[in-house]
């Protein structure tokens, strides 16, 4: 796994930073009753607009595999907070928390996305 | 902004350098406004990212060698998200008319034209991702003066040199233009918008009508306020007046691609339609 981290100016300015909003509200899409972690092995990271999407096979407890679809951020917001279209590649294991979407089983909204290594990434998609 | 190569590189150069004298800096509100507001606060979710900002309040407006004030910088901010309200001075409320005001509460966020890629109009468009004013020639009194919007990779155009508005422009998603100088304010009067883009995420709406007279002040290095004097007649009982201010980002950031209609899934997770398509896929 590569992983680059996008450090803007970093030892010469003090930043400060405002939150940037996103696509869509969090709440039309997805369910802040349905937490969600789960670990599993990365199949793609869409590297997209209006939101990147990473995809994680998931193995239940029934021995079944289920393809996870996580919104996160989109492109220009993530790679402003420290991620790349290569910070995780397929087979790369994962754990995503986030929240479950309304209506949609397999399909969620990454908060975060942490490494084997242990390092954690923000993924967060909507302004809350 | 006279489009200089080598006199962008060091204008640049100044501001890493004059930034890296200056630690620390404080931290500056994105808004005049009071706070948007909060229909999700209760989401336990993290904030949505950041764009990282460079403070440099202490810095002088910049100016061009006319003396004209440059408007050069990639700015974040300057305009509403979740509520046209939050822009207007404490205690008001937005006059709406009875049937606009019905309209509003009728509207749901799903329906929102921006979640499937639609523009967000004048002034909300400002208030999403990172954008700039770039004056076209660069290297006299511009005749043209466009915005491009990192978000939704929208432009807007706006005439400088002196011609009126059109008898009858057709109604658009940004309106039609025209822009002058007001001692160091740049103000940009617009007619000619459509009726279709939702000012918010409350979905307060607006008619053909809409006249908006921006007033943009660069009051320092990094800070750019506007104050927008918007009448419409035909949804509001009186002119308002809405204040925002955008600030500068961090040094070297540029604007990025954002191509929304290349992979929307909106509507997927939470079902919902898109009202906009015609004639759905069977």
């Amino acid at each position: 796994m590569r992983m680059t981290l996008g450090l803007f100016a970093a030892g010469l300015v003090l930043l400060c930073a405002v939150p940037v909003v996103a696509h869509h509200s969090f709440s039309v899409e997805y369910d802040a009753g349905k937490p969600v972690k789960v670990t599993g092995a990365v199949t793609k990271l869409e590297w997209t607009n209006p939101h990147a999407r990473l995809y994680v096979d998931v193995v239940g407890s029934d021995g079944t595999t289920t393809n996870w679809n996580f919104e996160m951020a989109s492109p220009n917001i993530l790679e402003r907070n420290g991620w790349s279209r290569r910070a995780v590649q397929p087979k790369d294991q994962v754990v995503v928390e986030g929240f479950g979407g309304r209506q949609s089983a397999n399909r969620g909204i990454a908060n975060s996305v942490t490494f084997n290594d242990g390092r954690a990434l923000f993924a967060g998609a909507p302004d809350r | 902004m006279r489009g200089v190569k080598g006199e962008m590189q060091m204008r640049r150069l100044l501001v890493v350098v004059v930034a890296t004298l200056m630690l620390p800096l404080s931290a500056q509100s994105q808004t005049q406004g009071p706070p948007e507001a909060a229909s999700d606060a209760a989401v336990p979710f993290r904030a949505g990212g950041t764009t990282p900002l460079s403070d440099m309040a202490s810095l002088p407006t910049p100016r061009m060698a006319d003396g004209t004030v440059d408007l050069w910088g990639t700015w974040v901010g300057g305009g509403p998200v979740n509520d046209m309200a939050a822009g207007l001075k404490a205690g008001e409320e937005l006059p709406m008319l009875p049937w606009a005001k019905a309209l509003r509460e009728s509207r749901t966020n799903p329906e929102d034209p921006h979640n499937f890629c639609l523009p967000m109009g004048v002034p909300r468009q400002a208030g999403a991702f990172p954008w700039r004013f770039v004056p076209y020639p660069t290297h006299t009194a511009a005749t043209h003066l466009f915005i491009l919007w990192e978000g939704f990779r929208n432009y807007r155009q706006i005439f400088m040199d002196g011609r009126p508005h059109s008898e009858d422009p057709t109604p658009s998603w940004f309106g039609e233009s025209i822009g002058w100088w007001d001692g160091d304010t740049l103000v940009i009067d617009s007619i000619g918008f459509n009726d279709k883009f939702w000012w918010d995420r409350a979905g307060t709406p607006h008619t053909e009508q809409l006249h908006i007279v921006e007033r943009w002040t660069r009051a320092n290095f990094s800070t750019l306020n506007l104050e927008a004097t918007i009448d419409d007649p035909g949804a509001f009982s009186r002119p308002f007046t809405v204040y925002h201010t955008a600030k500068h980002s961090a040094p070297g950031d540029e604007l990025k691609e954002y191509i929304c209609e290349e992979n929307n899934q909106f509507g997927l997770a939470g079902g919902h339609p898109n009202p906009y398509r015609a004639d759905p896929a069977p």
